[in-house]
């Protein structure tokens, strides 16, 4: 008697596999997870129960990658795979190709509030963290994909309000696995690049899934750090994004956070108008007061005179009439020094000596003559007496030697 | 040796001339001291005319026409910058 012929262990559960995979077709099984583990490998692993029975459940890494967030424990899911046995243990396990959380949004909203938690707890969402933007920049960045609308919308906003602004763009895929990469990196290379003032992250709009980028870590600590305030421009009807929360101003659609990033050249005309009219009106102002001040500091200059030189003055009216007196009495003193040398005069006077008996010898034209030669015989002459002249002539020649002692 | 003018064309650049802000807070700060009452009348003048030579640069950026647009370009060149044709549409 031969023993019936025994299968190997390895044959019997790759047998069972096949039976399993080539007669269940791939399909969706809804339950409460649990168990969740991933492991080194980026494989997950959990199962799945109702009140009455359990399922194992692998989730490749491939496929787990494009989880946004691990599910939670007790989470109602939905799964989509296929059935299969681990050989090497001969488990029976389902391959997961797909896992959604039930309701609405389920992991994606999960792991938006992860992140968020995460953030929040490191207060790099908080209100105080918020920069103003600057009014009117030299340069606006712009983050986002060079193809897309938000571009264009953007572009055509800082056109219209102010074009003289310069725009730098850096260009990033926003969708899809690893875009949250691309435009942490280009948020940090602009805002560090010192080219820009404000910086405006962009996208057009889409669904929760499509704006995902936007809800990753790395993104919003790359706008938290950013040197230059951010505007997070991501259009969505829905709700708000990991990006919005982190950046300093959130705009519904990039038209509006092109807006908010640069100032109206319209609205700026009139203020510089306005300030030109203010300045002009100030001076005018100012050159008035001071006129007035000038006026009034004039007319105290001239009454503090008034009053300085007055003891002055007075002594010069004292002094003039001190002055007169003298004069006058110089004149006096003069006068009758005058009178003194007239009477002095008189006495040296020719004159004088007339009448004490003497005479004067004269020719026609009055000469005196001295000489006895001058008066040669028959020579006709005047002789001048104190009183008056009488006409002489000499008789004969006169002697010498004889003068007058 | 490079050229002095490498790197992004740049018609309309003042250099280090101030920005339009800065020219703003300027102009913002001298109102202020002007209409304040107790100025010399000398530094009116010469905040007035400072006052104006900023309004008319201001307003002489306000005039202009065309905007530019550059792709800030890879980390590989540097942070260069080079015009970026815009797509129509």
């Amino acid at each position: 008697m031969t023993a019936p012929r025994a299968w190997s262990v390895s044959r019997v559960n790759r047998a069972a596999r096949r039976l399993l995979e080539d007669t269940i077709e791939s399909l969706w099984v809804s339950g409460e997870l649990g168990n969740w583990t991933r492991a080194r490998s980026g494989h997950c692993y959990f199962t799945l129960k109702d009140d009455r029975a359990q399922l194992r459940c692998a989730m490749f890494r491939t496929e787990a990658a494009t989880l946004p967030a691990d599910p939670e424990q007790g989470m109602s899911v939905r799964v989509f795979g296929r059935l299969s046995i681990y050989e090497a243990k001969g488990e029976y396990q389902l391959i997961v190709r797909r896992l959604e959380a039930e309701g609405a949004e389920g992991l994606w909203r999960l792991a938006f509030e992860r992140v968020r938690a995460r953030l929040e707890a490191e207060g790099l969402l908080a209100r105080e963290r918020k920069r103003p933007l600057p009014p009117f920049p030299r340069a606006v960045g712009i983050v986002t994909s060079l193809g897309g609308a938000a571009l264009h919308d953007i572009l055509a906003v800082i056109r219209r309000r102010a074009p003289w602004t310069r725009v730098v763009v850096r260009g990033t895929r926003v969708q899809g696995e690893g875009a949250w990469t691309e435009i942490a990196d280009a948020v940090a290379a602009l805002g560090g690049s010192g080219t820009v003032d404000v910086l405006i992250v962009a996208r057009g709009g889409g669904s929760l899934e499509d704006l995902w980028a936007f809800n990753e870590e790395e993104v919003a600590r790359a706008i938290a750090d950013c040197g230059v305030p951010v505007i997070s421009a991501v259009g969505h009807e829905v709700d708000v994004t990991i990006a919005d929360l982190a950046a300093d101003h959130r705009a519904a659609t990039p038209s509006l956070g092109a807006e908010a990033a640069v100032g109206d050249g319209a609205r700026l005309g009139e203020v510089l108008a306005d300030i030109r009219k203010r300045t002009s009106l100030a001076l005018r102002r100012a050159a008035l007061r001071h006129r007035e001040a000038l006026a009034l500091r004039g007319d105290r200059l001239r009454r503090s005179a008034s009053v300085l030189t007055r003891p002055h003055r007075e002594v010069l009216d004292r002094s003039g009439d001190r002055m007169e007196a003298a004069v006058r009495r110089c004149f006096a003193l003069q006068a009758a020094r005058l009178a003194q040398a007239a009477g002095r005069m008189d006495v040296l006077s020719p004159l004088a000596t007339l009448r004490r008996g003497y005479a004067l010898p004269q020719d026609a034209a009055g000469r005196v003559l001295r000489t006895t030669a001058e008066l040669p015989p028959g020579r006709r002459f005047s002789l001048r007496v104190s009183d008056g002249s009488v006409p002489c002539e000499a008789l004969t020649r006169g002697e010498e030697g004889a003068g007058p002692s | 040796m490079r050229p002095a003018n490498d790197g992004a064309p740049d018609p309309t650049a003042e250099g280090d001339a101030p920005s339009l802000q800065d020219r703003l807070g300027r102009l913002e700060e001298i109102v202020r001291r002007l209409e304040a009452d107790d100025l010399e009348l000398e530094s009116a003048l010469s905040l007035f005319e400072e006052g104006v030579e900023h309004v008319r640069r201001a307003e002489q950026i306000l005039r202009t026409a065309e905007l530019r647009v550059e792709e800030l370009l890879g980390p590989a060149d540097g942070l260069l910058t080079r015009p970026l044709a815009e797509e129509p549409g």
